[in-house]
């Protein structure tokens, strides 16, 4: 079922910036979804048009087959998690996550079981009395999560909310945002510019990027059929070439001719081939389809992130378990699937239709 | 090391020394039976009995408090809207050239505003008495209410606005829940400047006082020109005390307060 509708939504500012241009989506309740996009995307103002802090220029929102497009931040029934969780200072823990129960003049013996209760949802039992200045910055990101979510909206946001976790704490809260979505079974909406993270909890990705939506599926669909190469460069690392179609599943790149898993695009046409680091793999130079030369080499821990040139001065990444002899010539393996191929300029209605066609034609093959 | 602490307590002990002598000197004439400062004569209460039972002086000193409070309290309301109004201008140089105005009244001498407030009063036919004093006391408290408040909202985190109301609070909740709250503690040192203000004036009020009113300020210096009673020293001890109530209580108030929350930033992630 459908819950948020985006219909051409366009935001510009006094200053004249166009922060969003057209943007159309369409968010489903139940689901977990991720705004993803380098800084200045537009995906916070996304988030602001949707709570209701900042108007649209044009375009209508829909909450539930409703026109709010005009209706006040404090009529939605959808809540907010800030970056720097924006928890009430004179008030304790307790207090800021009644804020809202208090506001809707609900009873006190409702109140408190319901902050019991959203408290613990959190893991955070027995910390009511606390003041927020005595909690640690994770804990402080929990009472924000139990102050949205005591409200029981039925879609929650979350604005960049765990940046401002260190690296091992936003591990531990990814598993738990996902836990808590699961468990209450409503839509979130998590705004990052960090791939690893929207690749990890999602069910969907809208990648951003100058006011547009870029590429929006699942992701591991984004992760493997990038549509255009900021896609493919944003979500995760990637070695690009440009190339030349020569027919169906066969395309030419690196002065080769490579069988390919992609169809649909006219013979000779000129495209862009990605290869994600990982499917490269080191072998003898008589067995590898490219031939290169190790430059440089780093260890991050559980690869080794390898730079390599081959004999047409394109550079290649490589990530490998075993390291290699630096200036040493290897040979790098890919199978026809590693091979994804981008047409210059592609909207993704075209991508997925294209992909919808051949995909057909080899059924019917 | 221990050789520059020593300089540096020394040359402490020195300055408070120097500017707490005159204070003590007045007070310890204070107890003297004598007339004058000239010679301690024995112990005594008597000045202070007396001081007790000038009614007159009595009268003005519970007015002086009287004003200081209420000039003060209306002061800090007026002020803190005012602040708020302030931060909340879109346009920079709006912000700045209210802020220098602000500034200007601030820093021009009391002589000036209080012969401006005295030529306004009388154009307008407004009687001195004390409305008139109240109303002055009011107007040059305002600016240094604003400047007090105005840094804890330049500080405040505005997403705890949106926050108030994505919680569902409409626009008086989120003024009185959680600006209000946030800026207190502002708001309070604005109080307190505004009531030292008050309490200190002798220019302005000398001005915009008529037969009827006279502060406290006023009142000693008119006796002082007669030759100094020692009654007035009673009387500054008296008001010595009453300060350092004051700003006992005032340290106590703030100390508490950053105890609690010892952090720079308003909301948002508090360390």
């Amino acid at each position: 079922m459908d819950i948020i509708k985006l219909k051409h939504i366009t935001k510009q500012y006094d200053d004249g910036f166009v922060a969003l241009k057209n943007i159309n989506l369409t968010i489903e309740s139940g689901k977990f979804y991720s705004l993803l996009g380098p800084s200045g995307s537009g995906k916070s103002t996304i988030l602001r048009i949707i709570a209701g802090f900042s108007q649209p220029s044009s375009g209508q929102v829909f909450f539930d087959g409703k026109d709010i497009t005009d209706l006040d931040a404090a009529k939605r029934h959808i809540n907010t998690v800030f970056q720097n969780y924006a928890l009430f200072p004179h008030l304790n823990v307790f207090e800021n996550v009644a804020f809202g129960l208090k506001i809707k003049k609900q009873p006190m013996d409702k109140i408190k079981p319901a902050v019991k209760e959203a408290l613990h949802m959190v893991r955070l039992d027995g910390y009511a009395n606390r003041e927020i200045s005595e909690l640690s910055g994770g804990q402080q990101q929990r009472v924000a999560i139990a102050r949205a979510i005591v409200n029981e909206p039925k879609v929650l946001l979350l604005d960049e909310s765990l940046s401002a976790l260190d690296k091992r704490l936003r591990k531990d809260m990814q598993f738990e945002l996902r836990a808590i979505q699961k468990k209450l079974g409503i839509t979130f909406i998590f705004v990052t510019h960090d791939q690893e993270e929207a690749l990890s909890m999602s069910d969907e990705i809208f990648v951003l990027n100058d006011g547009m939506i870029q590429q929006s599926g699942s992701p591991v669909a984004i992760y493997d059929e990038p549509v255009n190469d900021f896609v493919a460069r944003f979500i995760g690392d990637s070695n690009i070439l440009s190339g030349r179609m020569i027919k169906d599943y066969e395309v030419e790149f690196a002065n080769n001719k490579f069988k390919c898993a992609d169809g649909g695009i006219k013979p000779n046409e000129k495209v862009e081939v990605v290869i994600r680091p990982e499917d490269l793999d080191i072998v003898a130079p008589e067995k590898g389809n490219i031939v290169v030369t190790a430059q440089t080499q780093l260890f991050l821990g559980d690869h080794f992130e390898i730079k390599a040139v081959d004999a047409n001065e394109n550079e290649w990444l490589i990530h490998s378990t075993n390291g290699v002899k630096l200036g040493e010539r290897v040979g790098l393996f890919f199978d026809p699937e590693d091979i994804h191929v981008m047409r210059l300029n592609e909207s993704q209605e075209d991508f997925d239709a294209r992909i919808e066609k051949y995909e057909g034609d080899e059924n019917e093959n | 090391m221990r050789n520059k602490h020593l300089i540096a307590r020394i040359y402490l002990s020195f300055t408070l020394v120097l500017l707490y002598v005159p204070i003590f000197y007045l007070i310890y004439f204070s107890f003297s039976s004598g007339k004058n400062m000239n010679k301690f004569e024995h112990f005594t209460f008597a000045h202070y009995q007396t001081l007790f039972q000038d009614n007159r002086l009595l009268a003005i000193f519970l007015e002086t408090i009287l004003l200081a409070l209420l000039s003060s309290l209306i002061a800090t309301i007026i002020g803190t809207f005012g602040a708020i109004a302030i931060s909340a201008m879109k346009k920079e140089a709006h912000k700045n050239t209210t802020l220098a105005l602000n500034n200007v009244l601030m820093v021009s001498p009391d002589v000036i505003i209080g012969a401006s407030f005295l030529i306004f009063f009388t154009a307008l036919g407004i009687g001195l008495n004390f409305g008139s004093v109240l109303l002055s006391h009011i107007a040059f408290s305002i600016p240094i209410v604003v400047l007090m408040v105005l840094p804890r909202l330049n500080e405040m985190d505005y997403s705890l606005i949106d926050a108030a109301r994505d919680l569902g609070a409409n626009s008086w909740q989120v003024f009185s829940h959680v600006l209000i709250p946030t800026i207190m503690p502002g708001i309070f040192s604005g109080l307190f400047m505004a009531l030292t203000y008050s309490l200190d004036d002798f220019a302005v009020t000398f001005f915009v006082t008529g037969n009827g009113f006279s502060t406290l300020s006023v009142e000693i210096y008119s006796r002082a020109r007669q030759g100094i009673d020692l009654e007035v020293n009673a009387l500054s001890t008296v008001m010595f005390l009453f300060v350092l109530l004051l700003v006992g209580i005032y340290y106590f108030i703030t100390t508490k307060k950053s105890r609690r929350k010892n952090h720079r930033v308003i909301g948002g992630l508090v360390k």
